[in-house]
């Protein structure tokens, strides 16, 4: 019992990363009709600035702010320069031009913080494990059911929920949610009701890199280091929980991303000699596979005409 | 409109000329490289040639059906783990390997492929992406280990020469080197041409038939191909199983040209799709000739500018430009090249070629009804 | 007094023009209709009214230029499009529809709110749909939606293109009379562009004849009907 529970959480913890990259994933497919491929290594990017902030001495409340400012930006100005004037020629355009900036994105880290984890103690960093937004430290768990649940993965939880929380009051009680849900589901007649559409394209860029980074801080601090690959595989499970949930639903992103998050640690944890770390990863391929198998659309997301 | 100085009947003689001058250079500067070129030179031909079949595989599934795939690198793996298992643990004959690498690739990539066939676009990259992920954690699966080897990999798995075995000259003219294990170079080329030939050949044979001519429909507008009675989901997953399978056989050579293979190999995962796919885009996508201009350019640069961690080696004027890391910075050359390509030449080099070669030659087409395939559609005016 | 005037107005799309050099007026109060077949033009008038393509010439509201203007500012001028096809937002409910033609509007829930229940009393089966989403609606229902969003951002002139498109005659009536009412009762300025000429021309002060992006004929209702040929040739009795 302990071990479920425990394995629950853990599951819990990690789905809710794969919640925040799902939302961002959401959040611009739903605007624009396209898949960020770059959603992974924008927040990656904003993880090393905040990696950095704190090496320059700034508490993690600061920096994270700071990488979550980096990402608003980083998305919109993507949105307004690379992706609008591109979207005019087609989607595989788009694509190849996300895909060129996960490519450029993670060479740039790599250029500038090098291939290796940080911090470390090696390269002379002032930090000893990167910093996490709740306590982490091996005395901080409470018990629940004799179970020792850490601190971290409930505040982690939590976070979700709050975030998720926040973008339903957004969407639904503000004139930008409002604004964001007209032109996700009609662009032209958003323009004739006086919508400024490229205003609300470039805040739902900047707002889905925003998240992308809380999700990327929150990875880095539950993995104790951040590095070029840790958003590899975040981004194929982000996509699997995009899939499942509705690629036009935020709920379902969030409880798409739970649900994996605890399918894949319940695997790897019960079915270790069957599915064990290294095939992880097939997890979000079997899912992907039966949920376009079975509902194409997802758990929520609105089915649109199918192809012939 | 101003016309082109130049007008050139196509099918006439002066454009046969050009194809034949064109074919008799191509040849010569082949020949030459395996006889007379360096090693290091051969090898970079070779890593070219590689590429080259993997790209102008993922072509004929993305250039001309439009359909995405970032996996591509589990079929290449699927070739070299054929092979490998094959010759290292069953001691099979290399050559032999080849035929069951394609089978097995054409029906994983035909199986694939079905369920995002029906649904949009991004589906299909998603299930490609995550199978290019998911290939390598196979093969390293302890529970296959005795198979594959894990994440060791297998050894031996290309061919073993003698001292016995002949040299084939002619007319004192040496294509293979010596074929006695120390510079079997040659025989690796000789073995990535016939691939890219055959690849080349069976591209060529699908857009040009009756087939291909349904791939192009189906890519620029699925609902009328449908009703004009092209089987959708039949054609989509025979030409995902048929690009798949054409990427194993370069899979297969890299097994036999390194002598082992690893799950860690580039090509092996998703690093080598992408690579696939820049090489295609940058190259031109919905071109015969894309992938072959795109995979000499990356093997090139990426040459070059793979000394550059070492800032002395970095020509003065890009120093500031790329001295200030010490990372290769090829990778990020080619990200930014591709961004830029989608802005100024969405069709790659060949793209950009054609656009400017119309407006220097005019070439006049066949009458009605003796033609082949149309070229890619242009954007629809909105009505 | 002059609400709407165009002049010398060309719109096209890439290399193709549509309108050449249009000319024509809306009046206060009035309802102006224009026919035409087609391909004549129709839509790409109210598109370069309402600013979503580009176009050349001049556009004036109450005598201001409006021709650079961007379609949301435009909107704030007080024109307000019902587009062809309807063009609701299908995901959204009947009531975040009706909030959405309200966006630009500054002066207040309380005011937007009986603004909606008015409208709700005019379309009552929209009331009856409110929590609906508005894809699930009727094309009639549908049409209603559009032209109480539209009607929301409180315009002074209202664009309506091909209102009866894909609906029932019985059905088209209804929407005319709303119309003609609000027209009359609450001095609502339209200007409407139809293929189908017997339902519109009764409610129309003055018609204009459209083809291949050129007026060709303009007037009042009655004197298009007395001329035989323009009757016979576009009105079809």
């Amino acid at each position: 019992m302990e071990l479920f529970l425990q394995r629950l959480f853990d599951g819990l913890s990690q789905g809710s990363v794969y919640s925040l990259i799902a939302l961002g994933l959401v959040i611009i497919y739903r605007g624009t009709g396209h898949l960020n491929f770059a959603q992974g290594e924008m927040a990656l990017f904003c993880t090393y600035v905040v990696y950095q902030c704190g090496e320059w001495g700034l508490p993690i409340g600061i920096s994270l702010i700071i990488g979550m400012g980096v990402g608003f930006a980083l998305g919109a100005v993507t949105e307004v320069t690379l992706i609008r004037p591109v979207a005019k020629k087609s989607q595989f355009a788009v694509f190849i031009v996300t895909l060129g900036l996960f490519q450029f994105l993670n060479w740039l880290d790599g250029a500038i913080w090098k291939d290796q984890p940080l911090p470390n103690s090696g390269v002379g960093s002032n930090q000893t494990s990167f910093p996490s937004l709740f306590p982490n430290k091996p005395t901080d768990f409470v018990n629940v059911f004799g179970a020792a649940i850490k601190l971290q993965s409930i505040g982690v939880f939590l976070l979700v929920l709050v975030l998720f929380g926040l973008l339903y009051l957004l969407f639904n009680y503000t004139k930008l949610g409002l604004a964001m849900n007209a032109v996700a589901s009609n662009a032209e007649s958003a323009k004739l009701v006086g919508i400024r559409t490229n205003m609300v394209l470039m805040v739902s860029w900047g707002l889905a890199a925003a998240i992308g980074a809380l999700g990327g801080v929150v990875f880095a601090g539950i993995n104790s280091n951040v590095n070029l690959g840790l958003m590899f595989t975040v981004f194929i499970y982000a996509s699997a929980a995009a899939t499942l949930g509705g690629f036009d639903s935020p709920g379902g992103a969030v409880l798409g991303g739970l649900i994996i998050g605890v399918i894949e640690n319940m695997a790897a944890g019960y079915a270790d000699e069957w599915v064990g770390q290294e095939l992880k990863v097939g997890v979000a391929l079997v899912v992907i596979l039966v949920v376009l198998l079975v509902k194409p659309s997802g758990l929520f997301g609105t089915a649109k005409v199918e192809r012939v | 409109m101003k016309t082109a100085p130049f007008t050139i009947k196509s099918g006439g003689g002066a454009s046969w000329a050009i194809r034949l001058v064109v074919a008799a250079a191509l040849a010569g500067l082949a020949l030459w490289i395996p006889t007379s070129a360096s090693n290091g030179l051969i090898d970079s031909c070779i890593t070219a040639l590689t590429l080259m079949a993997c790209a102008m595989a993922l072509n004929l599934l993305l250039g001309y059906t439009g359909q995405i795939s970032i996996g591509h690198s589990a079929f290449f793996g699927i070739g070299a783990y054929t092979t490998g298992v094959l010759v290292a643990k069953y001691g099979w004959s290399p050559f032999q390997t080849f035929a069951v690498a394609f089978v097995i690739a054409f029906v994983v990539g035909a199986l694939v492929s079905l369920p995002a066939l029906r649904i949009k676009g991004v589906y299909l990259a998603l299930v490609t992406l995550a199978l290019g992920l998911v290939f390598p954690q196979i093969i390293k699966w302890p529970k296959l280990e005795w198979l594959t080897g894990g994440a060791r990999g297998l050894d031996k798995t290309g061919f073993r020469f003698t001292k016995d075995n002949p040299t084939y000259e002619i007319f004192g003219w040496n294509p293979w080197g010596t074929l006695r294990g120390e510079n079997v170079k040659p025989f690796h080329y000789w073995i990535a041409m016939v691939i890219v030939i055959i690849v080349y050949l069976a591209c060529r044979g699908v857009v040009k038939s009756r087939a291909g001519r349904s791939l192009v429909a189906i890519r620029d507008n699925e609902t009328a191909a449908a009703v004009m009675g092209v089987n959708l989901a039949g054609t989509k997953a025979l030409v995902f199983g048929l690009s798949a399978a054409l990427c194993s056989l370069p899979g297969c050579l890299s097994a036999i040209r390194t002598g082992n293979v690893t799950p860690d190999s580039t090509n092996l995962t998703v690093a080598g799709s992408i690579t696939f796919l820049i090489v295609m885009v940058v190259g031109g996508a919905g071109s015969l000739w894309g992938p072959i201009v795109g995979s000499v350019l990356y093997v090139f640069v990426t040459e070059i500018t793979g000394d550059w961690s070492n800032t002395d080696s970095i020509p003065g004027i890009l120093r500031p430009l790329f001295g200030w890391s010490n990372t290769p910075p090829g990778t990020g050359i080619f990200a930014v090249l591709l961004i830029v390509l989608m802005f100024v030449a969405p069709f790659g080099i060949v793209g950009m070629y054609r656009r400017l070669q119309a407006r220097v030659v005019t070439v006049v087409p066949k009458p009605a009804g003796t033609g082949t395939i149309a070229a890619p559609a242009a954007a629809p005016v909105e009505a | 007094m002059t609400l709407l005037r165009t002049s010398g107005l060309r719109a096209g799309y890439g290399p193709v023009t549509v309108l050449h050099d249009l000319e024509l007026e809306v009046n206060e109060g009035e309802i102006v209709v224009i026919l035409g077949a087609n391909g004549a033009g129709k839509t790409t008038t109210m598109r370069a009214i309402s600013g979503t393509i580009p176009r050349q010439g001049t556009v004036e509201l109450k005598g201001a230029d409006i021709t650079k203007l961007s379609p949301d500012n435009i909107v704030r001028q007080g024109v307000a499009q019902v587009p062809q096809g309807r063009g609701t937002f299908p995901e959204l409910s009947v009531e975040d529809n009706l909030r959405a033609g309200a966006i630009t509007r500054r002066d207040g829930t309380s005011k937007i709110n009986a603004d909606m229940e008015r409208w709700y009393q005019q379309f009552p089966r929209l009331a009856e749909r409110r929590g609906q989403r508005a894809g699930s609606l009727s094309g009639g229902e549908q049409q209603m939606l559009a032209i109480a969003r539209a009607l929301m951002s409180r315009p002074s002139l209202l664009l309506c293109d091909e209102p009866s498109l894909g609906l029932a005659p019985l059905i088209t009536q209804e929407l005319f009379a709303v119309i003609e009412r609000l027209n009359k009762e609450e001095g609502l300025s339209v200007l409407l562009v139809e293929q189908n000429a017997n339902l519109a021309m009764h409610m129309a002060s003055r018609v204009y004849l459209l083809e291949t992006g050129r007026i060709v004929a303009q007037g009042s209702a009655a004197e298009l009907s007395a001329d035989d040929s323009i009757r016979k040739a576009y009105l079809g009795f």
